[in-house]
């Protein structure tokens, strides 16, 4: 470790304070920008809230009435509103910080069958989807109103992400193709190749770009999924790409563990230059990891909770949530525990940074 | 599943030729016991089509959905062409044609492991006899014979490795086995070398032909007649090489079934079930979706939805599903639990299959599993019960026709399971 990492270990260190227990899997969790409120998209099509400000958290009402998976969430900057999408194609808009929200709007058909993800401008006017049909559209975060279509990119468009300067909105694919479009003309400007994150393993396509980040000045776009080996029990390397923003390139490759540790699920930049990820891949294994790009090792990794799929950052910087499975999630056949068939849970670790 | 031997990977057509004479007894009814029913069963012509999904498609991702349940995943469920019943999203064109198949929700088998229920449930799952039961490609291969096509009773279009694949007959001898055409190309060396004219050929045939008669002379004529068979099911092969070439199907047939290996696979398999082969069956591979089940079926199963629902419309074009049984399944389903990998593992306590054709009842739902779809809530059916059901469909009688295994009779079907009715029109 070098003398930058090891400072930065002393000042990011995260230590675990609490653990919440929800009864099912989560897709995806994030923090309010106020930082009181942690939501968390599950597969039974719930938005859950805790009040994370009080010393102890507690879970307050769901937001309830979307189908299949609730895929992604974004929290508006300021105006106390949440965005959710969910794998049969809706985009809802909620009073997040309501004790019992009704939906501010709704559109029932934003995408023919799964929403993979949801981004929002840096100014709070625009949303952007992207899905299972391959398309990419922008939203008017005041009432759902559709603002523009981008279509090109051929296969299931995995992520988006908004530039901070709120001139361009990044897609990246199953194929590993990321397109900058500009949203004046709604053309791509250019093309990010993250191909790397993609094989064809006999039927299946397997990969793709799972999530993009920009880091706060929009000089670096970060590019996250896995180095894909074979399909079915998908193997590969979590794999993060950190391209140049102008000359689209890459700058930095960063890997973790190895082919049995399937993807990167989540990532953020930290405003002093690290990379903060979590991944998942065969059953039982997960890493959480701080990383600064062009470090050879992470300088700091936990190894001891099975397969993350979320990490929150909370608006203090200071503060992480990470969204894990319950040890013990897989296995063949009839397996029953008081006679009962029961489901996995994802247990949401609450993390402070000493330090920080 | 029990890895190939890299010697069976280039199996020659000699090798090939040789595989098959050396179990002689001949290509015909010997070891049934009621040799009379196999010349009724000859005349009637029937056919198989069996796809087999290796590694097991996820019931809930396919023929039995349960959206917006703990275990139902992401997808929704789409209605079909027959009112009330619904499959998965990711079936679109195969919903456009439920008026023709049989959907079976109800199995309930035995083994959670690939090694041991691939072959258990393609032997039919035999009472242990102290004997290796064939598939059910040797079996139908044995009991409706090759037909009149002159070509292999059974063939096996497959992604890699060909070679005929002479464990799949079990005690009815290697010449049950089956002949793989790995990456759907003939058999290697089948093609007669450049240096060798038609002429030669034909004389070169002949002179076998003159051997034969001599070679006759001092051997049993079973024996002599059964290599003649298989040399004169080469010469057949060889001849019907444009079998093979599917650049002489028009454009539209081909993107019907689709640019890829199972879509011409299985626009291979129509063609073979056209030219008369008795059992053909078309493998795909990669369903063993222990990580990101989810992804993997909204890629996978809208290419199997292409080339299946293609083959089917087809078969009722040209007024083949009369005669033609298909059958699709794979050697167990998937667990309703979704593991952390976001994938789910083997499942043989609930799971389903599709059929049709040769009499099965068309547009029907056999079987109920739960709401949650972790178990079945109707009578169970082991893949015995699809075996007895299978045969009667194919104009056999499973409780009436018995193997002759040198002497030993030995039951087509497992003894404990009966035919499921509600699937026989």
């Amino acid at each position: 470790m070098n003398a930058d990492a090891k400072t930065l270990a002393k000042q990011f260190q995260p230590k675990q304070t609490k653990v919440l227990k929800p009864d099912r899997q989560l897709v995806t969790i994030r923090f309010s920008p106020c930082g009181k409120y942690l939501a968390g998209g599950g597969f039974d099509s719930i938005i859950r809230r805790w009040d994370v400000a009080a010393t102890e958290p507690v879970e307050l009402p769901p937001l309830k009435g979307h189908g299949g998976w609730v895929q992604a969430i974004v929290f508006h900057p300021d105006k106390r509103r949440l965005f959710s999408v969910d794998s049969w194609g809706q985009l809802f808009a909620w009073p997040y910080a309501d004790k019992n929200p009704q939906r501010l709007w709704s559109v029932d058909k934003a995408h023919d069958g799964w929403i993979r993800d949801v981004a929002i401008s840096a100014d709070g006017k625009w949303l952007a989807t992207c899905g299972f049909d391959q398309m990419v559209r922008i939203w008017s975060t005041d009432n759902g109103k559709k603002l523009g279509e981008l279509a090109g990119h051929g296969c299931d468009v995995f992520s988006v992400a908004f530039h901070p300067s709120g001139q361009s909105v990044v897609s990246g694919d199953l194929k590993g193709v990321v397109k900058q479009w500009d949203l004046k003309t709604n053309k791509v400007v250019k093309e990010f190749d993250a191909r790397i994150m993609y094989k064809l393993s006999r039927l299946q396509d397997v990969g793709g770009v799972r999530r993009l980040a920009f880091d706060p000045l929009g000089a670096t776009l970060g590019c996250a999924g896995t180095q894909p080996t074979v399909g079915a029990n998908v193997q590969g390397t979590p794999t993060i790409l950190l391209f140049d923003w102008q000359t689209g390139k890459v700058k930095h490759k960063m890997t973790i563990g190895g082919n049995g540790d399937g993807f990167v699920f989540d990532f953020h930049f930290h405003p002093a230059g690290f990379v903060m990820a979590v991944t998942s891949g065969n059953p039982g294994t997960g890493k959480f990891f701080f990383q600064k790009p062009g470090d050879a090792k992470p300088f700091f990794l936990a190894t001891n909770l099975p397969n993350c799929h979320a990490l929150a950052v909370h608006p203090d910087g200071k503060h992480l949530a990470v969204s894990a499975t319950n040890p013990g999630s897989n296995g063949n056949g009839r397996q029953l525990k008081n006679n009962q068939y029961v489901g996995n849970f994802s247990p949401v670790h609450l993390f402070e940074m000493a330090g920080a | 599943m029990k890895l190939c031997k890299p010697w069976e990977h280039n199996l020659s057509r000699r090798q090939w030729l040789g595989s098959v004479a050396a179990g002689l007894g001949g290509l015909s009814f010997g070891n049934l016991l009621q040799p009379a029913v196999a010349d009724q069963l000859k005349k009637k012509n029937k056919q198989v089509l069996f796809i087999w999904l290796d590694g097991g498609i996820s019931q809930l991702e396919s023929w039995d959905p349960k959206p917006g349940t703990q275990f139902g995943g992401p997808l929704r469920a789409i209605p079909t062409s027959v009112p009330g019943i619904h499959i998965s999203e990711v079936l679109p064109k195969t919903a456009r044609q439920m008026h023709h198949l049989a959907l079976v929700r109800s199995l309930c088998t035995k083994d959670n492991s690939h090694s041991a229920g691939v072959a258990r449930i393609q032997r039919g799952d035999p009472k242990n006899r102290g004997v290796t039961y064939p598939f059910f490609g040797s079996a139908v291969a044995k009991l409706l014979g090759p037909g009149d096509s002159g070509l292999p009773p059974y063939i096996w279009i497959k992604p890699g490795s060909g070679g005929f694949k002479h464990q799949d007959a079990g005690f009815l001898g290697p010449k049950y086995g089956c002949l793989a055409f790995g990456d759907g190309k003939p058999p290697e060396n089948l093609v007669l070398p450049n240096s060798i004219s038609e002429e030669d050929n034909q004389a070169r045939l002949l002179l076998r032909k003159k051997l034969d008669q001599r070679y006759a002379a001092r051997r049993p004529k079973r024996s002599v007649e059964a290599t003649g068979f298989v040399f004169d099911m080469a010469e057949q092969l060889r001849k019907r090489l444009d079998l093979f070439d599917l650049n002489k199907l028009p454009e539209k047939d081909r993107e019907r079934y689709g640019n890829h290996d199972f879509g011409r696979h299985m626009l291979l398999a129509r063609r073979f079930l056209e030219a008369g082969v008795t059992f053909v069956k078309v493998n795909s591979y990669g369903w063993d979706t222990h990580g990101d089940n989810f992804n993997a079926h909204m890629n996978m199963v809208p290419k199997f939805d292409q080339a299946f629902a293609a083959m089917i419309e087809d078969l009722v074009a040209r007024g083949m599903l009369d005669n033609v049984l298909v059958i699709c399944m794979s050697e167990f389903g998937r667990t309703p639990r979704i593991n952390g990998h976001v994938g789910r593992d083997h499942w043989p306590e609930a799971w389903s299959l599709v059929m049709a054709g040769c009499g099965a009842k068309r547009g029907v739902v056999v079987g109920k599993t739960n709401d949650k779809g972790t178990f079945v809530t109707t009578e169970e059916y082991d893949i015995g019960h699809m075996f007895h059901t299978w045969f009667t469909l194919l104009g056999i009688d499973p409780n009436k026709t018995e193997y002759d295994n040198d002497g030993q009779p030995l039951p087509i079907a497992h003894p404990d399971c009966h035919v499921v009715k509600e699937l026989i029109a």
